[in-house]
């Protein structure tokens, strides 16, 4: 309660902080270089693609249009309305069984014991060393054959059976203590119940880490897409490039097509930031 | 679980095709397994036979019958006097001159921007989040981004240099520049993902380390030296292969930034493969190429593959 305790700790927070200044600073400095890119194309798209190159240039815009949002949704032969629903349902259904399934093939290569289960894990493991480009070529070849090409089929299959999820659930799926699953197994339950109302619950961080960068993963994939969708089916990240050639030096509505692109995974980023940032460590990559 | 006891009964009068998933069956595992094992053969396993399977073939998309060509294809990347050498090895070195360049600022870069949100300090949080954001945007709207900034005319950059009275810089078409907007697009749009990962680490060091060491009156830098680095070495090199990896596999900041000029000298192999297949449909000749770059990469990925099963080992997390 003595002030001059509490005195001496105000001093202390005080030289704390000005210890802290330099590094505050160049902190500052590296938030407003990351930061800049960003409120630049906002910034550009918002201007009149008079004042874009206006000089000297005009952090804020002087004449606030959202003109250019306007051409780049009713672009007569770019059909961006059909683009995002393409990417938000590419990447709905992709998440959903994708998940699903890194779920159930988890479950039992965590969980239970039987012939084979760690040389199949081993196996599948295996494939995840394998180099993308190795099969790029021959899954398009595949596309072909199938008559997938410019189909939801093709954006949403071919990455389903990735290892990498059922890697993460399976490394958080073994750490759930077993009394657990034993309790619920003498209340009579069965393997799907034991999934249900024991591993569920407890492995909701790791299944919505899981979902969230599978979904920003797909509405984000660029190779793929840009070679097995045209048209109307290409998805959005992919058609505002398409655009590009049209509108090489509008950057107005360049800007604006790319603002409307991240918007869906910068409105989720702002709201679980926190969990982006953190849910990282859940994906078991930390070391 | 309340419900589990009627379930059990239900369990026991069903037969037929929902045997094999009643308790105690032998099966069940199987069941579980059998969706993904499908697609993983249909997807991952098959294509990676029928892509040497066309790399030993001369494929023709519109011929019904196709030629079995042994090693044709892979000589000919060996053989200096053909098209496919030429820009196979250039592109090669290109990606590899790129992974030599980016890997280390991506590596050390993000131990320095860790180490400095690490430590508790004013908007410690935001800052995270701000140095982690670029990672969430697409590689097409990182790449129409900084092709704006670095305009030759009318971007940012030069905008701000000739206010300066400094010269325009051709920063998407002249070399080295070129190569300095990929560089720093890259940067910017990945290094947060690494800084969140050595972060962790950080976090698992035990805080009684740097108090002993500040009895001990150890400096900053010693702190760094003989706790911080030495700790840090299995995320260093799970960060450093991850990474390597990643850069190998350059495709979209080129595409978007440069279209991989000026003359072809920020053109990928990736790119390149790419080309030959969907644009030349050369399907074999570029399946050879994919196979021997893909040998190439699992000389890496076997490090990445060794730290992963270390983790395995000791029973995940």
């Amino acid at each position: 309660m003595g002030t001059e305790r509490e005195g001496r700790a105000r001093g202390g927070r005080l030289a704390r902080r000005l210890r802290q200044a330099p590094r505050l600073a160049l902190l500052v400095i590296l938030a407003l270089i990351f930061l800049a890119p960003v409120y630049w194309a906002v910034s550009t798209s918002l201007k009149p693609e008079s004042d874009t190159v206006a000089m000297p240039p005009q952090w804020i815009p002087a004449h606030p249009t959202l003109e250019n949002y306007r051409a780049v949704l009713n672009m007569p032969d770019a059909n961006i309305w059909r683009w995002t629903f393409n990417s938000l349902f590419t990447a709905t259904a992709y998440t959903v069984s994708y998940v699903g399934l890194s779920l159930f093939t988890a479950y039992p290569l965590a969980r239970m014991h039987f012939k084979g289960r760690d040389a199949w894990f081993w196996f599948i493991l295996f494939s995840m060393m394998i180099p993308g480009v190795m099969l790029l070529v021959p899954q398009y070849m595949m596309m072909i054959r199938f008559n997938w090409i410019d189909t939801y089929n093709a954006l949403i299959w071919p990455g389903v059976p990735a290892v990498f999820g059922i890697f993460m659930l399976r490394q958080f799926f073994v750490t759930i203590p077993r009394d657990l699953e034993d309790a619920a197994r003498i209340d009579g339950a069965n393997s799907l119940q034991i999934l249900r109302h024991v591993i569920l619950p407890l492995s909701q961080p790791a299944l919505v880490t899981l979902a969230v960068f599978s979904f920003m993963g797909s509405w984000n994939n660029y190779v793929w897409p840009l070679f097995v969708a045209h048209g109307n089916m290409l998805t959005l990240p992919v058609g505002i490039t398409m655009f590009s050639s049209r509108y090489i030096t509008a950057y107005g509505k360049l800007m604006a097509g790319t603002v409307i692109a991240s918007l869906p995974v910068l409105v989720a980023f702002v709201f679980a930031q926190r969990f982006f940032v953190e849910g990282l460590t859940l994906t078991g990559l930390k070391e | 679980m309340n419900r589990s006891g009627s379930t059990r009964h239900e369990g026991g009068r069903r037969r037929g095709i929902l045997a094999p998933f009643s308790e105690g069956s032998p099966l069940l595992p199987y069941l579980y397994l059998l969706p993904h094992a499908v697609l993983f053969t249909v997807f991952i396993l098959y294509p990676i036979g029928f892509g040497i399977y066309v790399s030993v073939h001369r494929w023709d998309i519109l011929a019904s019958h196709q030629p079995f060509a042994g090693l044709e294809f892979y000589k000919r990347l060996f053989d200096p006097s053909t098209l496919q050498f030429q820009f196979f090895w250039r592109t090669m070195l290109n990606t590899a001159l790129f992974v030599g360049l980016s890997v280390p600022l991506l590596v050390f870069g993000a131990l320095s921007m860790a180490m400095l949100v690490n430590r508790p300090i004013f908007g410690r949080g935001f800052f995270r989040a701000v140095f982690f954001m670029p990672n969430i945007l697409a590689v097409s709207v990182v790449g129409l981004l900084w092709r704006w900034i670095l305009d030759n005319q009318a971007g940012l950059v030069n905008v701000i240099l000739s206010d300066a009275g400094l010269p325009k810089v051709d920063f998407i078409t002249q070399q080295p520049w070129a190569w300095v907007s990929i560089l720093v697009s890259t940067l910017w749009w990945t290094i947060g993902f690494n800084m969140v990962i050595y972060l962790a680490a950080l976090q698992g060091i035990p805080s009684n380390y740097y108090e002993a060491a500040d009895l001990e009156g150890a400096s900053g830098w010693a702190k760094f030296r003989y706790i911080t680095w030495p700790m840090l070495s299995p995320t260093t090199l799970f960060v450093v292969v991850t990474t390597v990896l990643a850069s190998f596999q350059l495709f979209g900041q080129p595409y978007v930034i440069t279209g991989g000029g000026p003359s072809r000298t920020t053109e990928s192999v990736l790119m390149y493969i790419t080309e030959e297949a969907f644009t030349n449909y050369q399907f074999s000749s570029a399946s050879a190429m994919a196979t021997l770059f893909g040998l190439i990469m699992l000389l890496f990925t076997i490090f990445q593959f060794r730290t992963m099963a270390r983790d395995i080992g000791t029973g995940g997390k």
